[in-house]
């Protein structure tokens, strides 16, 4: 027995020091060629993992013996942000990396850890993008990071379903959403798919978003929490948990329960991006062919609006190397030229901040989520990315505190006033 | 009985010295690091302010941080007690050997080498109130009023995390029947021949002579309790209402919002009652632990 | 004994069997449905898991373990995931063992602060020490290493190893090292002759979980690598963790083929090496 364990820890540890201990990265190439990691959050089986590889593959070559861009995947998306938050705190930023705007991590801007653009984008190169998208990555006169993929949430509906109680269009108004809804209930469908978990209460945020829109109007976020127009959402928002509005898993409920009622045509209202139209093609073809797009009911003054953001922006390491500088910004440039953006968008059904035109090879539904964009009266963020992160964390919380009858809407946005202290 | 041999100081030291270097690597210097940010604002990127013990009584004053204080405490009793009984419960019968204990051993072990994610997302469907195993039950014994939102009631979300958990009793039980396993056969055969039945023989010789591994996995299981985060994080993120959160799940929300200084307070608050509890259990049971019952 | 007694006893019997094998049962039920609902889950599409989770698969989805090693490039990342458990394993056990062998065994001042402190590292939140452990490992510079994570695993499990080697080190009689000292065994022969061969109940409880917790581990191992080439299995699960939604079919498929080497290592070396306790020289 002991010639066993002993001929296991020996062999364990022979095992050990045989392992390669390899080098540190960041490894320079070529003489004067300047090696860039790029850590992705695109990792295969993600939409546009192939397409990225591809287009880096196209830029080494371009570059060759100048600039080579290393990818990293690195799957998890919280393990992402986890990773990012510490390299940056501990002043070691990678190279390249994908930066998720809101007020928690625009704080690196006040920060020297974040390559400035500011100069750059201000000339030619900004008549890329679509505009807005650079005021909305500039702080303090400084544009820190450069705009790329944004998502757009508008409501998605089963149109068999409307058909089948006799509407053939999305409701307009409130009144009338609810009476859709208590036809939908008479043919035993549940109205909507809402959840309070996974993170930050997806579906629910963004409904409790587009119905903040729609009383305070484009400039609803730069109200304070303790505006009477979030109690108002919020009452609205409650409503839509009761009286069989939604299903009976709703509260704790996290994206694969609010997205599978959705796609089991179980309910009738969902609310999401872009990147769900391949995943519900595939598995659910049939509420895929039923499903349309539209804007939120109209429960205040305004209506037509669309909740769209900046999903991930592209950033870079400072450096006080020229060279290393100007790859950066080649590479930035490469990235958000328009041909190659329609490249990433076509292939993998993503939006971007870049002007370009799909072409007929674009899905239908991704078409559609274009239309609602530019049909839009405006667009505004979503909480998760007007209020930093202990907002949205509360929100979820008093969102099922309030669902649960435990709070009034005017407690549950009390709760959200004191985590923004 | 301690064993003394000359020139043994050298030996002593070279067989101390890699986890004395290691623990203070891993240990010390992170809990000075946790401590000294304890006392700072601090969000990683800009200058950090002192603000002294004010991170503390931030925390102390936040609801959510009460709720997570207390489903600590309730975590500490839930495993401690609940679940190193079970897991002594099952070792003794094991270690008895009935019919296919090997196998019954074996069996009981493996949800541990599962990952997490797999056993949240099975009790996630269980629990469900749509689709759950529970709930299609109920309805077909005709009981449609007990089905409950499991996960997402107030009143039903904590104890179905718990419940799921306490009885998982693999790592606890596997180390209970292998030191139950080392008492000598003849203090069972003289018992027999005394006249005494199977629980008398458990109550009076097995149970006695396990106390030590008892308070040894009772310390274990506080230490997990404390440091539990993975389970609730994966079942209920700490709702509804943050009626299920835990200081562990506090801290790793306080840390993505880039808010070091409370996170670190709540660090430093979670080690400070670990230490205060560790020497509860260990002066309440008279050190008689495995880790300090020395061989007579 | 009377009729009424011995009847008494009898039921006590029989009911006393019953209760036994309905705890062992239930536990039966407890711990193997898990596993049995992972692999079914495995060969399921993604909507059948969450609309019908207790339901065979419609069609078996034997796409979704293709997809498991296609997209994960799981086989690469064992190598990774064995070499890191095991050397890890291997280390903790020996270096903690030396240290409860000198704790349990020696009288030295402090001995017993110094080893309550080295205990009380059982209650620390490793989730909360993120930062730290980044900035050690890059002054170390091992940052995107295997040896990161080695050494990492072995630091994390210092104290929970220290603490059961201790308990096992000190339930050994003396009078066996006693035995030894008079024939002349030096401080090495007491440790590597009497001491540690007979402490492999401890060495098998610290060792199974020494492992597995290497297995499992995935912050940590995200943290501290970057490539592909030294990174390990749980990579291989999380590839399946999307920002907005999870391919958790998949991602069973992926843990059901991660799960098996667990096993045999745990059925192998365990079991192998606790069949040596029941009649081992602590006995009788």
């Amino acid at each position: 027995m002991r010639r066993i364990s002993m001929g296991l820890l020996i062999g364990a540890l022979v095992m050990a020091a045989a392992a390669p201990v390899t080098g540190a990265p960041g490894q320079e190439g070529a003489a004067g060629e300047v090696v860039l990691d790029w850590p992705t959050i695109w990792v295969p089986p993600d939409s546009k993992s192939e397409t990225i590889a591809a287009l880096i593959e196209r830029f080494n070559e371009e570059n060759e013996g100048a600039i080579r861009v290393e990818l990293e995947g690195i799957p998890d998306y919280d393990g992402y942000a986890d990773k990012m938050n510490t390299q940056l705190a501990s002043g070691s930023a990678p190279d390249l990396f994908i930066f998720s705007p809101n007020p928690t991590t625009f704080q690196y801007y006040d920060s020297d850890v974040l390559m400035d653009f500011t100069e750059e984008l201000s000339g030619p190169w900004s008549e890329n993008f679509v505009s807005g998208y650079i005021e909305a990555s500039t702080r303090n006169g400084r544009t820190k990071t450069v705009p790329y993929e944004i998502g757009l949430t508008p409501i998605w509906y089963n149109s068999a379903h409307l058909a089948q109680v006799g509407y053939d269009e999305f409701p307009a108004t409130m009144d009338e959403f609810w009476a859709l809804a208590d036809a939908l209930k008479a043919a035993d469908i549940v109205p909507t798919s809402q959840m309070t978990g996974g993170g930050n209460a997806w579906t629910s945020m963004l409904w409790f978003s587009h119905l903040a829109g729609s009383i305070g109007g484009p400039d609803v976020w730069s109200k304070p929490l303790s505006d009477p127009v979030f109690e108002q959402a919020a009452a609205v928002l409650m409503r839509l948990y009761q009286d069989g509005n939604t299903t009976r898993d709703a509260v704790g409920g996290d994206a694969g329960v609010s997205g599978g009622h959705y796609m089991a045509g179980n309910t009738s209202v969902f609310l999401n991006g872009p990147w769900y139209i391949g995943r519900i093609r595939n598995d659910a073809p049939d509420t895929y062919s039923a499903t349309k797009v539209a804007a939120a009911p109209q429960v205040g003054d305004h209506h037509g609006h669309q909740i769209g953001f900046m999903l991930s922006n592209l950033a870079a390491a400072n450096t006080d190397d020229p060279n290393r500088r100007a790859a950066v910004v080649k590479w930035m440039q490469f990235m958000t030229d328009p041909e190659n953006v329609r490249f990433v968008s076509e292939a993998a059904g993503s939006m971007f901040s870049i002007k370009y035109e799909l072409t007929d090879a674009a899905d239908p539904l991704q078409k559609a989520f274009v239309q609602a964009s530019s049909d839009a009266t405006f667009v505004i963020p979503p909480l998760t990315v007007a209020h930093k992160v202990q907002v949205v964390d509360t929100f979820k919380e008093a969102l099922a505190a309030m669902a649960l009858g435990e709070a009034t809407p005017a407690e549950f946005v009390q709760m959200l006033v004191d985590a923004n202290r | 009985m301690i064993v003394r041999s000359g020139r043994s100081w050298f030996w002593r030291a070279v067989f101390l010295a890699p986890t004395l270097a290691l623990f203070a690597m891993y240990f010390v210097y992170p809990l000075g690091f946790v401590f000294v940010i304890s006392t700072l604002e601090w969000n990683g990127i800009t200058a950090p302010a002192f603000v002294g013990v004010q991170n503390y009584l931030d925390n102390f004053q936040a609801r959510q941080f009460q709720f997570a204080l207390r489903n600590n405490f309730v975590w500490v009793a839930a495993l401690a007690v609940g679940k190193i009984s079970l897991a002594a419960l099952v070792a003794m019968i094991l270690a008895r050997q009935p019919f296919a204990w090997r196998l019954l051993r074996t069996v009981y072990f493996l949800p541990i080498v599962i990952s997490q994610v797999a056993i949240a997302m099975m009790w996630r469907a269980i629990y469900n109130a749509e689709y759950g195993i529970i709930n299609q039950a109920l309805e077909r014994m005709g009981a449609m009023h007990l089905t409950r939102n499991w996960l997402g009631e107030i009143a039903t979300a904590f104890p179905a995390i718990l419940t799921q958990e306490v009885f998982y009793i693999g790592y606890f039980m596997i180390i209970i029947l292998a030191y139950t396993m080392t008492i000598p056969e003849s203090y069972y055969d003289a018992a027999q021949l005394d006249g005494a039945n199977v629980l008398q023989q458990e109550r009076y010789i097995t149970l006695p002579m396990i106390k030590p591994i008892l308070i040894t996995t009772m310390t274990l299981a506080t230490a997990f309790a404390l440091r539990h985060f993975e389970g609730t994080f994966l079942l209920t993120d700490g709702g509804p209402a943050f009626r299920t959160t835990v200081l562990g799940l506090q801290l790793y929300k306080m840390t993505a919002a880039l808010d070091y200084g409370h996170a670190n307070a709540t660090g430093g608050t979670l080690v400070l009652i670990g230490l205060a509890l560790i020497t509860v259990i260990r002066t309440t049971f008279g050190r008689r632990d495995a880790a300090s019952d020395s061989a007579q | 004994m009377s009729d009424i007694a011995g009847a008494k006893l009898t039921f006590g019997v029989a009911s006393g069997r019953t209760l036994k094998w309905l705890v062992l049962g239930f536990f039966l039920v407890f711990t193997f449905v898990p596993l049995l609902w992972l692999v079914l889950s495995s060969f399921k599409t993604n909507l059948e898991l969450t609309t019908r989770p207790f339901a065979l698969p419609e069609v078996w989805q034997f796409q979704n373990y293709v997809t498991a090693f296609r997209i994960a490039g799981l086989f690469g990342l064992f190598r990774n995931s064995i070499i890191i458990s095991f050397a890890s394993t291997a280390i903790t056990v020996l270096v903690t063992s030396m240290a409860a062998f000198v704790f349990a065994r020696e009288k030295f001042p402090f001995s017993n602060v110094l080893l309550s402190l080295i205990l009380a590292g059982v209650l620390i939140p490793i989730i909360g020490l993120m930062a730290p452990y980044f900035r050690l490992i890059n002054a170390l510079g091992l940052y995107d290493t295997r040896m990161a994570l080695i050494l990492t695993y072995t630091g994390i499990n210092l104290p929970i190893s220290t603490y059961l080697m201790h308990g096992y080190m000190r339930s050994i009689p003396g009078e066996l090292e006693e035995a030894a000292v008079i024939d002349g065994a030096t401080f090495l022969q007491r440790f590597t002759k009497v001491v540690f061969p007979l402490s492999k109940s401890g060495l098998v409880t610290a060792g199974t979980f020494v492992f597995l917790f290497g297995w499992n581990e995935f912050i940590y191992a995200l943290l501290l690598t970057s490539r592909q080439q030294v990174r390990t299995v749980q990579f291989g699960i999380r590839h399946f963790v999307h920002q907005f939604f999870t391919d958790y079919t998949a991602m069973f498929a992926a843990i059901v083929v991660t799960i098996v080497p667990s096993i045999i290592v745990y059925i192998l070396f365990h079991e192998r090496i606790v069949k040596g306790l029941t009649s081992g020289a602590l006995k009788g």
